[in-house]
């Protein structure tokens, strides 16, 4: 049982411990230890995908909860790490969009840009991806939003070409900022909860006064939904995702903006389901906001990877949207509308890489992605033109894909509680979503061969490369077909993750945190050793007398 | 009392980083972040219990047996935080100033705002590109063959491009056809 | 451009420096210091030789372990996160007590070990930072000293003799 609490600490290790090896043994320059890099690299990702199928199949499907007290500090003093469905799910898709982005990065990425370190940093943006996860306790998701936003600074300015110094100042300054309103919403816990850890944070907070939730969760909001890039704080995306290189762009699509959607989740059906209730038009009102605005805005853009990235900023929309009715199914069950966001949640990063991916494809071969340029590729690149179509119309939701029943089951809760304007402005955003990739399809495939750029590229020409390129797409397309098909059990793994991750007092009994400090007078803070426990909430759910105490 | 007047440094403190923030200069732009991350710190410290004279750590019980029994000991946790949220302050504010350098370097502006101009000296260290056509996509025409020589390459593929057209730089001109 | 007096303080300040890190790293598991602040000191310490001997000889002498020492740091750092698996949880802190005979009593674990590497990261880190700051002030120096330096255009409407100017004067007051 310890041993597979540890394994939560695998996804975080891996990718630390292989970066540093990298650059310990394998320093920068010479080709042949930039292949050691890549084989490094690929290792860590497959042990990472290796240990979050594990973790998936015990906490997904086995509705286990993993705990692991670091160092076996008892919980509000040591550091908690946290694994339920929610989390496992999030950990697993993590794993295949780096594994998945990870050929196309070692075809696309040229030797300048390796030799300055690309291979550590992309092991470090996933390590603070999966920390933060993973994270179970307010000061942990902070420093992991930290990791993961450096890393992500320097991949988005790798190679300091104009575009990218411009828009990486950008992207800085944003997500400095919202990162500040988070710490600062961290600093108000603990000045009036007393506790960082989130188990005691969702103990304590509904006997905190009324004002101090609203302004922690107003905090929450504001600093999780810059992250999510939700409607009013969504600008440092636009302005960065078309500048880095196409891997680049690919994974922060797939990744970024998630980990802000499930800390949404996390906080919102964890400290506050009763503001579900309460805050619920103005979600709704952000939600339907976000989806009309990134569609719209797609509408008007000029490049590939631009449509794409407000294309991500619509589908925060759905997502959000699926959260804000999670309490309120009527004649459906309890959690319908968070599994519908979960299962959205999955379709979406798995589809908006390989669009990303496969745009990117599109670009490396043009030498540009000014769609007004560029076109008739489908007569040179048939398959990736049909890759490119298969990945469309998933996104926009057409049937036998993984869009159609993630939009569906959001659409169909949304009509059951009445929310018909937000279910109207839904539907328009998917149509505009189709719309707009059918507009990319017809502008880089269709028509005439053009090719804007007179800097021959031979990225595409190369049959190794190629092949790298257009598998990963093919099998995320593949996923998306899948996770189409069996769409019922999925869907029935995504509910059970919904109801787990709205459990708040099975999150409590897990973690345990009041027991062991409640009773305790103020002199004897040292704990001992051998009451921590760190196993599954089997041996724990007796120890659940608790007396819940605010010590300020 | 020592809580207003820590409640009235951190408002100024925070006043004065959106300010700066807001301005146009960088330099500016880094003052003002390292001014927020100040305010936070403080704020973080305030967060704990603001006394004096008490320890946060016994060593040996019997010295302040009397402190334990009559009162709490300090909260050491917040300077904790603020010591791990300095130095996650102090990696990002390194990191800004390079890049506000580097971008200073490369485009020759000072503005965050101010308008791209692709302007690059002679002997930058930092410019790998080989080409003469540097354009936006500038990273593209790095020269991946000479990488991976012994790669067999796909037939049907034209070196150059038929269409010699120019490529229209401004992204934004209205050239472009609507749907 | 060595100051003779820094070169002077930089003999006795140098030893004194890296001492004092030292010491700050071996006692910070349970009393003040530890890994970060002996890395800040040992940083201030390459400074101080940055400063007085130009960075060019920094360079040459440390500069090609900075890279290794943070993958070395870090490695160290998780290894020491990992003993703890021997007793069962990650990060489990393992302590082994030692009577030496010539220094005494001597406590030793993985919070010490998981310091050191902690350091390494630090001072390979701030030091690297310091060293690239400092040759981007030498090469602005040099672009200062030769103004008339070839400038090269990349497209034709953006070549503006004054092109750092911003394009709507708003003013500054």
């Amino acid at each position: 049982m310890a041993m597979s609490a540890n394994l939560l600490a695998v996804p975080v290790a891996a990718p630390l411990l292989t970066a540093a090896l990298i650059l310990l043994f394998a320093r920068w320059g010479g080709r042949t230890l930039i292949r050691h890099q890549i084989a490094l690299t690929a290792l860590a990702l497959c042990i990472n995908l290796a240990v979050a199928v594990l973790l998936f199949r015990g906490a997904a499907g086995q509705g286990q909860q993993f705990v692991l007290q670091l160092g076996a500090w008892p919980a509000p003093f040591g550091i908690t790490i946290y694994g339920d469905g929610l989390s496992a799910t999030l950990l697993l898709l993590t794993a295949l969009v780096a594994l998945a982005v990870y050929p196309f990065a070692v075809a696309t990425i040229d030797y300048h840009r390796a030799r300055m370190g690309f291979h550590p940093l992309y092991l470090f943006l996933l390590m603070g991806v999966n920390g933060a996860f993973l994270a179970g306790d307010l000061f942990n998701l902070y420093v992991f939003f930290e990791v993961l936003l450096m890393a992500s600074f320097v991949l988005l300015t790798i190679g300091a070409q104009p575009a990218q110094t411009n828009s990486g100042i950008r992207y800085v300054v944003l997500n400095l900022l919202a990162s500040t309103v988070f710490l600062v919403a961290a600093g108000i816990a603990y000045g009036t909860l007393g506790t960082l850890n989130f188990a005691q944070i969702a103990e304590r907070l509904p006997l905190a006064s009324p004002a101090v939730r609203t302004v922690f969760a107003g905090l929450l909001l504001v600093g999780f939904g810059s992250k999510a890039a939700i409607f009013p704080l969504f600008f440092w995306l636009p302005a960065s995702y078309h500048t880095p290189p196409p891997a680049v762009t690919a994974l922060f699509g797939g990744l970024l903006t998630k980990v802000g959607v499930y800390t949404l989740f996390r906080s919102f059906t964890l400290f506050f389901p009763e503001l579900l209730l309460s805050w619920q038009p103005a979600l709704l009102t952000i939600a339907g906001a976000t989806m009309l605005v990134g569609a719209l805005g797609a509408l008007a853009q000029p490049g590939i990877r631009r449509v794409l990235s407000f294309h991500i900023i619509s589908h925060v929309g759905f997502m959000l949207m699926g959260l804000a009715v999670a309490l309120s199914g009527n004649s459906l069950a309890i959690g319908f509308g968070l599994g519908a966001a979960i299962i959205y949640l999955c379709h979406h990063m798995i589809i908006k890489t390989a669009l990303i991916m496969a745009g990117g494809a599109v670009e490396l071969h043009m030498g540009s992605d000014r769609l007004a340029s560029i076109g008739g590729l489908v007569s040179r690149q048939p398959f990736l033109a049909f890759l490119f179509f298969m990945a469309a119309i998933s996104l926009a939701g057409v049937p036998p894909f993984s869009g159609f029943v993630s939009k569906l089951s959001l659409l169909q809760i949304t009509l059951d509680t009445r929310h018909w304007v937000v279910a109207g402005v839904s539907v328009f955003a998917s149509l505009l979503t189709m719309m707009n990739m059918m507009r990319l399809w017809r502008e880089s495939f269709w028509g005439d061969y053009s090719r804007p750029s007179r800097v021959p590229s031979r990225i595409l020409q190369s049959g190794v490369r190629q092949k790298l390129i257009l598998t990963p797409v093919a099998v995320l397309v593949l996923l998306s077909l899948a996770l189409g098909i069996w769409g019922e059990p999925a869907f029935r793994l995504s509910m059970q993750v919904a109801q787990q991750a709205l459990d708040r007092q099975a999150y409590i009994e897990a973690v345990s945190p009041s027991a062991q400090i409640s009773t305790l007078p103020a002199g004897h803070l040292t704990v001992p050793a051998e009451s921590v426990s760190t196993n599954s909430p089997d041996g724990l759910s007796n120890a659940a007398a608790r007396t819940p105490l605010v010590s300020r | 009392m020592i809580s207003l007047l820590l409640a009235i440094a951190v408002g100024s403190l925070f006043a004065c980083g959106t300010y700066l923030i807001m301005r146009r200069g960088q330099i500016k732009l880094i003052l003002g972040l390292a001014l927020l991350s100040h305010g936070v710190n403080l704020l973080l410290f305030g967060s704990g219990r603001l006394i004096e004279g008490r320890p946060p750590i016994f060593l040996n019980k019997t010295d302040y047996a009397e402190t334990i029994k009559l009162n709490l000991p300090a909260d050491p946790l917040p300077q904790a935080l603020i010591l791990t949220a300095i130095v996650i302050s102090f990696g990002i504010t390194a990191f800004v100033i390079v890049l506000v350098n580097r971008r200073h370097t490369v485009t020759q502006t000072d503005y965050v705002h101010g308008e791209f101009v692709p302007l690059l000296r002679e002997g930058d260290p930092f410019d790998f590109s080989e080409s003469t056509e540097i354009d936006q996509y500038d990273w593209l025409a790095y020269e991946v063959d000479e990488v991976y020589d012994s790669e067999e390459l796909l037939t049907g593929f034209p070196t150059l491009p038929p269409s010699e057209q120019d490529e229209s730089t401004a992204m934004e001109e209205d050239r472009y056809r609507w749907p | 451009m060595p100051e003779l007096y820094l070169r002077f303080l930089n003999r006795i300040l140098t030893p004194v420096l890296l001492l004092l890190s030292l010491y700050l790293l071996l006692r910070g598991h349970n009393l003040p210091g530890g890994g970060f602040i002996a890395g800040l000191m040992a940083a201030a310490a390459f400074q101080l030789q940055i400063l007085s001997r130009g960075h060019e000889r920094v360079r040459r002498t440390i500069g090609p372990y900075l890279n290794s020492g943070i993958g070395l740091g870090l490695a160290v750092a998780i290894c020491a996160g990992a003993v703890g698996l021997l007793d069962g949880i990650f990060f489990k802190g393992v302590w082994f007590s030692l009577n030496l005979p010539v220094l005494g009593y001597l406590k030793i674990g993985t919070p010490v070990i998981f310091d050191l590497g902690v350091f390494l990261v630090v001072v390979s880190v701030a030091t690297s930072y310091l060293l690239g700051l400092s040759r981007v002030s030498d090469a602005a120096a040099l672009l200062r000293q030769d103004t008339d330096a070839p400038v090269r255009s990349d497209s034709p409407a953006s070549v503006m003799p004054d092109a750092n100017v911003e394009p709507s004067h708003r003013a500054e007051p």
